[in-house]
């Protein structure tokens, strides 16, 4: 080490720290926290038009909040609503709010179509006349004279055949109870009104999703009080909730490692120096990591953050391992120290960075984020500790004996040997458990995982669901065609098999515009239908006479359909007319495609109705379905890193010190990860792709520890020291991940735990030899 | 403005509330209250377009938990069942608002308090023999009905309803029975109704 200059390498620490402080200003001025947990997932490996088809009816659905406010008779669950309206209006979160729905409106686009009669056939009308047009009549028939007739009478005088009505009734098929203008549904003993919203902004940040499940839980209490009840539901707030829990998951990672750090520093070496020399090292790293983290993605996930806080317990490994360096040495300097430790801290970090980067192989957004912030936080807290403590631990001495010393002490000298001394009995219950663990481990990829879902919120939307049957399901049809007529065909063909999965209860309702709107050339047909069988035959005419109608009353219906001949509507006004949730099935000829949703709502029977896939023109979107396949296939592709990963340290190692203490050293991860890989086997715990990348830490932290005790040599006692406190800090981070309600997070932070235990346990048993020599 | 009130009448919305219970209760006091009520019915439906009123007549079974079988027999026979949630044709099941199956059962079950929900009630009775009329509170409704007229005395005995555009419908119940037992095909029929 010559030429190394402390007062130097500070300054240079120095320097660059200032130069990230300046970075992070201009960063964290900006909006730079993710909530989303869409924003988690890859998009990459689809087609990107279907992405993006996706991701734009994703984010219609993700601003949607449907409120139903109950109460025991109808007027005051319409009182009650209006009062949560005035209240969700001056909140400004929403762009949207409807509670009365505006039906002159529906009514008066509706009438546009009306003199289009002729030409918009429902489908059963045309299957009808293609059979017996005789039968169509006596449908009109049994419809006038029937107690429905009071429905359809007033519309005879226009509409003699009553094709409007037909279609009119085709096109809602769900209809609702409507009281001063309020959608209301019925259950045992509750009126509920229906309240749609939606956000302005479908990306929302933290206070403002914050600020919603406030205006949600008021809400809820104000209603009840007043003996209502108030059942909401939509992403927004899963999204609200799933954040929530991860920003008390922070703190309490957060501060339940510094406490602990905290604590165990103070009674290790009775002195605030070294506790305020971690925490240089610690908050160094962690607000590094921070700003580049932004400064490259451009925003932070909260959960990011969430796994971020358990860094505080790995970063602060380099710190305890040197400081604890200074024990039992007479005349240390901190010079000295450094150089003896260089070469750990060092393969250390290796290790640590290897595992970390296989993080970032991943395709999930997230996980890359994990892997910068954390390689950066470990880089930047480990060039702390290299470049500024020996200069500012000149003069520190540590010679007083810490109590958790006997523990130590123990640890590395009485445990490896009872090990030892019971090899045969150990190995083979070793061996028995691994295996029976093993043998019951089985793999989940589901992607609901990853967020965490609270059962209040579910049970609610279930409920939502059984009242008001209309939310579509995250599943879809997308129905292609090179042009209109090969689109509508093809949908066609798509509805004609899903209404006789409806006819078989394997699927509920669906909703498809090529239902409501007839080709242009089906338009053409349906009008020579109706003329071949009802008009040119006289059939309309004798239905007309029989029923009563005046002479020149007929007349004028046969004058209006001769004149109706060339009459067309084409998608574009028909769109125009239609409600809303019709508009945005419909997205459009581009690149000689043109394209539309299919959705559907209460799918009982999945495979046959994704089976339907095999249509032309018609692809099955299941997104769900879709990332689970990712996970699996990327669980696999986990394996084999984590195996790579292993073999590229063997090989390092083998290098290093020859392949024999390569064999040795590898021993201790290896013994770690089938421990861990076992314990989750026999507890039964989740194992998924976030599983193994667990698992890649627990190999780089064991190659850490059982290096540190491969070149102790005669300093067991202060290595062993600082693979304690190191393991017990990075313990105490991850264990306290493994109280987070996302299962992906806990199911990391036991498999952390699990290995870290298990290396602490085993990596003793390295330098045996020096043992047995001392 | 024709058509818009015939969409109106698809759209068919829903009834509301309204305060006359005193005086129904009294009436109420005289209908007889049974778990089946059947009879047959006569209906007239006088259409201003057309020269000849459309007649018709069936029969009708009421069940208080179950519904209604509504039987036109002639001139075209066809079948509607009603129960609060659903509605069978001879066409297949068919979409209607809750709303109307509540109001066909609330009648026929001579279950009037039900009606003060959606309408605003003038009242007249001599001895058993009573007078309602009901004026719709809803705006949208008042645009297609004037007016319904029920009488009766222990049974609902005609129906009168009156559309704005000048259109009436009669309806005569007559030979009203109260058997303590459906008919094995009624049974079967209201079948039809669970899923």
């Amino acid at each position: 080490m010559r030429g190394y200059h402390p007062k130097f390498t500070a300054w240079l620490w120095l320097v660059g720290m200032i130069l990230i402080a300046v970075l992070g200003y201009r960063a964290l001025s900006k909006d730079w926290l993710e909530t989303s947990f869409l924003a988690l997932l890859p998009t990459s490996e689809q087609n990107p038009e279907i992405a993006a088809i996706v991701q734009q009816r994703d984010q219609v659905l993700n601003r949607k909040l449907i409120w139903l406010i109950g109460a025991g008779d109808s007027t005051s669950a319409i009182r009650l609503a209006e009062q949560l309206k005035q209240t969700l209006t001056q909140s400004a979160l929403f762009s949207n709010l409807t509670l009365q729905i505006p039906q002159q409106k529906y009514i008066d686009q509706y009438q546009q179509l009306f003199p289009l009669r002729y030409q918009l056939l429902t489908n059963e009308t045309v299957a009808t006349l293609n059979i017996d047009p005789k039968q169509f009549i006596q449908q009109n028939l049994q419809m006038l004279y029937s107690p429905i007739g009071q429905l359809q009478a007033a519309n005879l005088e226009h509409d003699p055949l009553l094709l409007f009505s037909r279609y009119f009734n085709a096109a809602h098929p769900l209809k609702f109870n409507v009281e001063q203008g309020v959608v209301m549904v019925q259950d045992a003993g509750r009126y509920w009104a229906l309240l749609l919203s939606d956000l302005e902004n479908n990306d929302l940040q933290l206070d403002k999703l914050e600020y919603l499940q406030t205006l949600v839980e008021n809400a809820k209490a104000h209603i009840q009080e007043l003996h209502g009840e108030l059942l909401v539901t939509g992403v927004p707030l899963f999204t609200a909730h799933g954040s929530q829990s991860a920003k008390q998951e922070i703190s309490i990672i957060g501060f339940g490692s510094s406490a602990g750090i905290i604590l165990l520093l103070l009674v290790t070496f009775r002195s605030i120096r070294p506790l305020l020399l971690s925490f240089l090292a610690i908050g160094s790293g962690m607000f590094a990591a921070l700003v580049l983290t932004i400064l490259f993605f451009g925003k932070i996930h909260i959960l990011t953050l969430v796994f971020g806080a358990s860094l505080i317990g790995v970063a602060d490994d380099y710190a305890q391992h040197y400081l604890c360096d200074s024990y039992g040495v007479k005349n240390w300097n901190a010079e000295k120290g450094l150089r003896f430790i260089l070469p750990g801290l060092f393969i250390g970090l290796l290790s640590n960075l290897l595992s970390y980067a296989g993080l970032g192989l991943s395709p999930f957004l997230g996980l890359q984020q994990m892997a910068l912030f954390s390689a950066i936080g470990l880089l930047v807290a480990w060039l702390t500790v290299v470049l500024v403590f020996p200069l500012l631990l000149t003069g520190f001495s540590f010679e007083h004996v810490p109590g958790i010393l006997k523990l130590t002490r123990h640890w590395e000298h009485s445990w490896p040997l009872w090990l030892f001394k019971n090899r045969r009995k150990l190995s083979l219950s070793l061996i028995l458990f691994v295996t029976g663990g093993l043998w019951q481990l089985t793999p989940q990829d589901d992607v609901r995982l990853l967020q965490s879902v609270s059962p209040e919120l579910m049970a609610v939307t279930e409920k939502i669901r059984s009242l008001l049957p209309v939310s579509p399901e995250q599943q879809f049809f997308l129905v292609s065609g090179q042009d209109q007529e090969a689109w509508h065909q093809n949908e066609q063909s798509l509805t004609q098999q899903l209404n006789a999965l409806k006819a078989q209860s394997a699927l509920g309702h669906y909703e498809a515009i090529s239902d409501f709107w007839p080709s242009l050339k089906q338009q053409q047909a349906n009008y020579q239908l109706l003329k071949d069988a009802l008009y040119d035959s006289g059939l309309t005419e004798k239905y007309m006479l029989n029923l009563g109608f005046a002479h020149n009353a007929i007349q004028t219906e046969l004058q209006v359909f001769k004149t109706a001949e060339h009459q067309t509507l084409d998608l574009n006004t028909w769109l125009e007319g239609s409600d809303e949730s019709k508009q945005q099935l419909w997205l459009g000829c581009e690149h000689g495609q043109c394209r539309s949703i299919v959705s559907l709502i209460g799918i009982k029977d999945l495979s046959s109705v994704s089976a339907l896939a095999k249509l032309p023109g018609v692809t099955w979107i299941d997104q769900v379905d879709q990332f689970s396949q990712l996970f699996k296939r990327y669980r696999i592709r986990a394996s084999g890193l984590l195996l790579s990963a292993f073999c590229l340290a063997f090989l390092g190692l083998s290098l290093k010190f020859g392949w024999r203490n390569a064999v040795i050293i590898t021993s201790v991860p290896l013994a770690s990860l089938a421990v861990t890989l076992a314990a989750l086997g026999w507890s039964g715990q989740l194992f998924s792709l976030f599983n193994l990348f667990a698992l890649l830490l627990v190999l780089g932290i064991g190659i850490d520890y059982a290096i540190f005790f491969f070149i102790a040599e005669d300093r067991r006692a202060s290595t062993s020291l600082g693979v304690t406190i190191s393991a017990l800090t990075t313990l105490l981070a991850f264990g306290l991940l493994a109280l987070s309600s996302t299962q992906i997070v806990q199911a990391f932070g036991v498999t952390v735990g699990c290995g870290i235990i298990t290396a602490l346990l085993v990596s003793p048993l390295i330098g045996l030899k020096h043992l047995h020599q001392s | 403005m024709r058509l818009k009130l015939t969409l109106l009448t698809l759209l068919w919305f829903g009834i509301c509330q309204a305060q006359t219970e005193d005086e129904l209760n009294q009436i109420s006091a005289h209908l007889s209250q049974a778990t089946i009520t059947q009879g047959a019915f006569q209906q007239q439906k006088q259409l201003k377009f057309l020269r000849n009123p459309l007649n018709s007549n069936g029969t009708f079974v009421y069940h208080q938990s179950k519904g209604v079988i509504w039987k036109t027999l002639s001139p075209v026979p066809s079948t509607v069942i009603i129960n609060d949630n659903r509605l069978l044709t001879d066409q297949g099941e068919q979409a209607v608002p809750a709303a109307f199956g509540k109001v066909f059962q609330a009648l026929l079950g001579n279950n009037l308090n039900f009606l003060t929900e959606g309408f605003t009630i003038a009242v007249s009775h001599h001895d058993a023999v009573w007078q309602l009329q009901l004026e719709p509170k809803e705006p949208l409704l008042k645009k297609l009905f004037l007016h319904i007229k029920l009488s009766g005395d222990q049974e609902l005995r005609q129906m009168e309803l009156e559309e704005f555009n000048g259109n009436q419908t009669q309806i005569h119940f007559e030979h009203i029975t109260h058997p303590s037992e459906l008919a094995s095909e009624q049974e079967v029929d209201f079948a039809r109704l669970s899923p």
